[in-house]
């Protein structure tokens, strides 16, 4: 291999979910077997630096000082759905479930991983707060000790004053899915976050 | 819970190992450090993928090899015939159950009890606290997977803390964010803690009474490092001590500072007991141990002896079998064979690393 070759490898291989075998064919890829489609992916690269940056509101992807989302009048801006990261927002988009607007925070809480409220997309969040825009918030967070520790934070420390209803969203068992089938722990939330039945 | 049929492969120093059980009794003879305690161990592992003797897995591999596995067919009370496999790596394990894979060990835990007795049990009674945690959270965890779920979150929460405390920058917000967690899960194991403790404690005076002709009575004593199983009580003592545990850079109260002790006749057994009131005390948590398995789950544990036969005198060793469910399957492991009267068994004579199944005895005709 060259040493061009080897350092087109060794930037490929510090992406996410790449090892050194598909990082190896990946550049083998672009070099060798379809070196047409360089020219493209590398604009196409180099746009979307460019172009994409953060939502200022709500810290989604965006190409303009706002996202497709928070520039739509018919989205209901008093509900805020809080998400981890950007796919987590995709994948609510495409239950089509939700018509409010989202807000990214880019992570959680994980002070095992040095992260802390400073280093979280905190502050907007509490800005859109103060400009009294929001009813409720709904935590969409994971279910884990640090999803939870951030609701918590999170709980505590957005403006006083405002009337917000803080919900989390439910867990239990997957639709189309049998209790047999569930863990236990899953089978404990569904058990504890029951509904009166009408 | 019968075990049939045990497969070794590069496990410690065993290169290749299958046995074949069968009746209740097996006997493992053979001079020291030939690896009988090693099959125990790999029996043992079933249970919570955990070794009786070390945590550390990369032991476990055979020297210059990168798996090892342990394989083992059984016959189980509720799941029938069933074929579970290990394979263990130096930084990982992998568990199959009737060739589907297991990724949850909430999943697993508990569902193949078994109940080792061993020598460094008697740490149990005079070592450190964190010896008897491990055993208390093992034990209590194979049967109760609300507990499992309250230790992982509590470890977890515990661990956000004090890495808050240790990096030296624990702005209250965030240390009240895991303090919740922290307190709500601590209440829940505080309060199992003391009822499991309570359960295993009347056990285990039962199984002592066995051991012992005297009857002095025997029992367990939980001692919480916070003793209220309340949430919001926690709550406001962290709170409370955040400075202290500020400037120790660590959480000082909560249940990770737990212990338990055993008494004999309501003195602290640690300090007042003889050498063999202690040992019979471990041997009666362990009978303790099985006989709340078997309560709680319906599946009757395996019992695996290492090498305790040979320490109780005849009088204590009968004693002791007496008090074991005699319809439980009993591995068990010395350097010389076990006396006649307890029962007949089958003998594998272990050398090197390797189990060779001795042929019955013929008993001679009168």
């Amino acid at each position: 291999m060259t040493p061009a070759f080897e350092k087109l490898q060794k930037h490929l291989k510090q992406l996410p979910g790449l090892g050194y075998r598909s990082s190896e064919r990946i550049a083998l890829h672009l070099l060798v077997e379809k070196p047409g489609q360089l020219p493209a992916l590398v604009a196409a690269l180099e746009e979307a630096a460019r172009a994409v940056r953060r939502c200022a509101r709500c810290g989604n992807l965006a190409e303009a000082e706002h996202c497709a989302i928070c520039a739509d009048e018919r989205r209901d801006r008093s509900v805020v759905c809080v998400v981890e990261h950007v796919p987590d927002l995709v994948a609510i988009e495409r239950s089509g479930a939700y018509r409010g607007s989202y807000h990214v925070l880019h992570g959680k809480l994980s002070p095992i991983h040095g992260v802390g409220p400073d280093d979280l997309n905190v502050a907007a969040l509490r800005a859109r707060i103060e400009s009294g825009e929001v009813a409720e918030l709904i935590l969409a967070l994971s279910n884990d000790v640090e999803g939870e520790a951030t609701c918590h934070y999170l709980t505590e420390h957005l403006p006083a004053g405002r009337d917000v209803r803080i919900t989390r969203i439910g867990f239990g068992l997957p639709s189309g899915g049998g209790v047999l089938y569930a863990d236990s722990v899953t089978l404990k939330s569904a058990l504890d976050g029951r509904r009166t039945y009408h | 819970m019968r075990l049939r049929k045990l497969t070794l492969r590069h496990f410690r120093n065993v290169g290749f190992a299958a046995l074949e059980f069968s009746g209740r009794q097996q006997f493992l003879v053979g001079a020291n450090g030939q690896g009988k305690t090693n099959l125990l161990e790999a029996a043992g592992f079933l249970t919570a993928l955990r070794s009786f003797r070390t945590t550390e897995n990369k032991l476990l591999v055979g020297h210059t090899q990168h798996t090892a596995a342990i394989a083992c067919e059984l016959e189980h009370e509720r799941l029938g015939e069933t074929r579970v496999t290990i394979k263990l790596r130096h930084d990982g394990k992998e568990l199959w159950c009737d060739q589907a894979r297991v990724t949850r060990l909430a999943d697993h835990l508990g569902k193949f009890p078994t109940v080792v007795f061993s020598s460094q049990d008697l740490q149990l009674v005079r070592g450190s606290p964190a010896g008897r945690r491990r055993w208390l959270d093992l034990t209590l965890a194979a049967m109760d997977p609300g507990y499992f779920g309250a230790l992982q979150k509590f470890s977890r929460a515990l661990a956000g803390r004090n890495a808050l405390l240790k990096a030296g920058r624990a702005v209250d917000g965030e240390l009240g964010a895991f303090e919740q967690i922290l307190a709500a899960a601590a209440a829940e194991l505080i309060g199992l803690r003391a009822s499991g403790l309570q359960a295993l404690g009347a056990q285990l005076k039962a199984s002592y009474a066995k051991l012992c002709d005297d009857a002095e009575p025997a029992g367990l004593g939980y001692e919480p490092n916070f003793d209220e199983p309340s949430a919001e009580a926690l709550l406001a003592r962290l709170e409370a001590g955040r400075e202290r545990d500020r400037q120790m850079r660590t959480t000082l109260v909560g249940p990770h500072r737990d212990d338990f002790h055993f008494s004999v006749r309501h003195t602290a057994a640690r300090d007042f007991a003889s050498e063999g009131q202690q040992r019979s005390l471990v041997l009666a948590l362990r009978l303790a141990q099985a006989a709340w398995f078997q309560e709680k789950s319906g599946v009757r544990p395996v019992m695996l002896a290492d090498d305790v036969l040979g320490e109780l005198d005849p009088a204590r060793r009968r004693r002791f079998w007496a008090a074991i469910d005699p319809a439980s399957q009993v591995l068990a492991t010395g350097t010389a064979l076990p006396d006649g009267e307890l029962g007949a068994w089958q003998i594998f004579e272990v050398a090197d690393g390797a189990f060779v199944e001795k042929p019955a005895r013929v008993e001679a005709i009168p």
